[in-house]
């Protein structure tokens, strides 16, 4: 038996399926169509763990979330049947960077509405490196299901044989003959700029902190390292919006301690460093986004 | 075509006719028809069914169409063809809990060939020409294949009807070489061959193997007959078929194929290395002979990093124990069993204790020292690489758990950020 594969796959496209077909035989897998058609039984994700809850009173089944830069991802584990997966979820201090194997689940409560979700197989802390390289991948798969699927549309009749003529995959080739079948003719467009902003987003990132990033430094160093830069950079005219970023970050590091910074704190001493109200809302946002920062209560924020 | 060859086909028709159809038709009535067809260029086999049809009412189903091996896709019903048994092996299977022999083997006719599963023994022999109808194809490890089943037909027919020599050689680069394929030719240089005696039918016969290789990959080869062949040399084989063991492709030849040695600058060297493969690739391969994958780890399988090996045949002990040969003082060993993913598929790869040692950046010996806890270094070697994208070449296996590559090398793989980025951002302007 063929061990199913782990998709690529942003939430935002993974979110999207309303699809799901069932296997055949005792033993077959089902697989949830994904609108770019993935044929997802299994699926491989990285981003930012932002919670994790018990569902039940009984604390058996627990729930968490893990934000991408297109949407959130939702897993739900169970400590009978997903023990490690439980525990690993639960030993993370949130929020952090995981990246976690698992299997698509879908719940449907009526006809014609499906909702998918995660039941891990493993789940792990990885660092900010790891995350960026797999939105690249992921970028660079779904753009192949983009190209697929285009391929595809023009077919008079769109079919797993020519697909794989074109040289792609067996299990892709297939998904997209089914999506097309279920979804009818689908905008790629949106997931056209999808990728886009997933590609600016890991270039912004990576040029924000590449250079404390790479070497691994300890928090300490990287603060001090950014109070220097900063000093400088304050003098000239700040136009660029990742220096707004990271003057805001440097602040919130400056002020946070134990319980977090406050909105208006932070709004106060970033006033000084000659940003704008409009700036520094614009740069919370954004690092929020990128997962820089989070609001453990509403009006404070921390530094992930 | 000549006008004699049209008569013979015109002849055709009308024999049939004269046996089942009502409708009468004039000889030069079926003959202006005929032309017309031929005219506009319809190939001549079609043209008689579409005036067997014609004429001969509902009496000729579609389904006696003789297709050519080339044109079949797989899940056809109903196929029916006439080619030449290139090769035929009995095998015995159990299909649910009962023994049965089957035989497999190789189809060739003018358009190509295609392997074969004969579920019952039609008292097929290597050589025969047969007319197979009510046969159906599948598709079995990424290739075509053909069934003959139980209501399966076949008739020896005429040697004349596919003659070998209108069996044409195709050319194929290693790369596409898989089981089942028949006349094959491919240019390779010889990068290894050794030489064995065997015993066939009481007979002692020199075999010659090995690897070849071209620009695109390596496979095995067997020789049945001695061509002198010797390393080094760059041939041209033609009229080979192609085995596999565990998804290894293998070249099979004997006196019958045709070698030519060409000039040895035509494959150099340095242009023979292991080929990168996606992951899909190799699954539906089943195996391959020296490649190189990329993908991410997903999974540190149990009983990798230190492990202890009984002393007697170095299987990996369980609780001290050896399956075979009970309570043993085990040997510590070094090695990772993984998954290696790259979203189009996943598979096991096996690292052994030099590798291991260098994508850890430590030392079997520096791993013994620190810690002793086995469920320590585990961990530490999940922590290390788990979700990390790297490279293993080595020979790819396929068994019924899947494909396992046997890694001769290991390293992190080269992936730059920003450049990939780049690169995607351009071309999605392109969409």
């Amino acid at each position: 038996m063929k061990r199913e594969q782990a998709w690529r796959i942003f939430s935002g496209e993974f979110n999207d399926s309303t699809v799901e077909i069932e296997g055949s035989g005792e033993k077959s897998p089902s697989y949830v169509i994904t609108p770019l058609g993935s044929k997802v039984n299994r699926l491989f994700a990285i981003g930012v763990l932002t919670d994790v809850e018990h569902v039940s009173e009984s604390e058996d089944m627990i729930r968490a979330h893990i934000s991408d830069p297109t949407g959130v991802f939702t897993l739900y584990a169970g400590r009978q049947y997903q023990p490690e997966a439980t525990e690993q979820l639960l030993a993370i201090e949130v929020p952090a960077f995981v990246a976690v194997v698992g299997k698509a689940r879908t719940y449907q409560p009526e006809e014609g509405t499906l909702y998918v979700s995660i039941r891990p197989e493993s789940v792990r802390e990885v660092n900010a490196e790891t995350r960026d390289r797999w939105i690249v991948e992921t970028c660079d798969h779904t753009k192949q299901r983009i190209e697929a699927m285009i391929e595809a549309l023009k077919m008079n009749q769109p079919n797993a044989y020519d697909l794989r003529k074109l040289g792609y995959s067996k299990d892709l080739s297939e998904g997209i003959v089914t999506a097309i079948k279920n979804y009818g003719k689908i905008d790629v467009s949106k997931y056209i700029s999808l990728v886009k902003e997933s590609l600016q987003y890991s270039i912004s990132s990576k040029d924000l902190f590449s250079p404390v990033k790479e070497k691994e430094k300890p928090r300490e160093e990287k603060t001090l390292k950014s109070k220097e830069e900063k000093v400088e950079s304050s003098e000239k005219e700040v136009d660029d919006s990742q220096d707004i970023e990271q003057i805001v970050l440097d602040v919130i590091k400056d002020i946070e301690g134990e319980d977090g910074a406050s909105w208006d704190s932070i709004v106060e001493n970033c006033k000084t460093k000659k940003l704008d109200e409009n700036m520094i809302e614009e740069a919370l946002t954004s690092l929020m986004d990128k997962g820089f920062i989070f609001e453990p209560v509403l009006g404070t924020i921390k530094t992930t | 075509m000549t006008d004699e060859e049209i008569q013979t086909y015109i002849n055709d028709i009308l024999e049939i006719l004269a046996d089942s159809s009502e409708k009468k038709v004039t000889r030069e009535e079926l003959e202006k028809e005929f032309k017309k067809f031929l005219e506009y260029g319809v190939p001549i086999e079609h043209a008689k069914q579409t005036l067997l049809k014609k004429f001969g009412g509902n009496f000729v189903p579609t389904s006696t169409e003789r297709s050519l091996l080339a044109d079949i896709v797989p899940n056809q019903k109903s196929i029916n063809v006439i080619s030449r048994v290139v090769t035929i092996n009995p095998k015995n299977v159990t299909i649910k809990g009962e023994d049965r022999k089957i035989f497999f083997g190789i189809l060739a006719d003018e358009s190509g060939t295609i392997p074969f599963t004969a579920w019952n023994n039609f008292d097929l022999e290597k050589g025969d020409v047969v007319e197979i109808s009510n046969a159906y194809s599948t598709e079995w490890q990424g290739a075509i294949k053909i069934n003959l089943g139980d209501r399966t037909k076949i008739e020896k027919t005429d040697d004349s009807k596919v003659p070998e020599s209108s069996i044409e050689p195709k050319e194929y680069k290693i790369k596409d070489l898989k089981s089942g394929l028949g006349s094959v030719e491919v240019t390779a240089r010889i990068l290894q061959i050794n030489q064995r005696e065997v015993d066939v039918n009481e007979v002692k016969k020199k075999v010659f193997s090995g690897t070849i290789g071209d620009e695109t990959g390596k496979a095995q080869f067997t020789s049945w007959h001695d061509f002198k062949l010797e390393e080094e040399d760059v041939v041209k084989i033609t009229g080979g078929y192609v085995k596999s063991w565990k998804g290894i492709p293998q070249l099979t030849f004997d006196e019958k194929a045709t070698v030519k040695k060409l000039d040895s600058s035509k494959i150099e060297k340095k242009d023979i290395s292991a080929k990168k493969l996606p992951i899909h690739e190799l699954v539906e391969k089943y195996g391959a002979l020296d490649v190189e994958v990329e993908g991410t780890i997903i999974q540190i399988k149990e009983r990798s990093g230190l492990v202890h090996r009984c002393p007697e045949c170095n299987r990996v002990l369980l609780n001290n124990e050896c399956n075979i040969h009970g309570a043993v003082k085990g040997v510590t060993d070094l090695r990772i069993k993984l998954i290696l993913d790259d979203g189009t598929g996943a598979i096991t790869g096996i690292i052994n204790r030099e590798l291991t040692e260098k994508l850890l950046g430590k030392t079997l010996k520096e791993l013994e020292k620190s810690k002793t806890d086995e469920k320590l270094i585990f961990e530490d070697i999940n922590k290390t690489l788990f979700a990390h994208i790297i490279k293993i070449r080595g020979n790819a296996l396929g068994d019924d758990f899947g494909v396992s590559i046997i890694a001769k090398d290991v390293g992190l793989a080269d992936f730059d950020i920003v450049s990939e980025s780049e690169r995607l951002i351009q071309e999605l302007e392109g969409l």
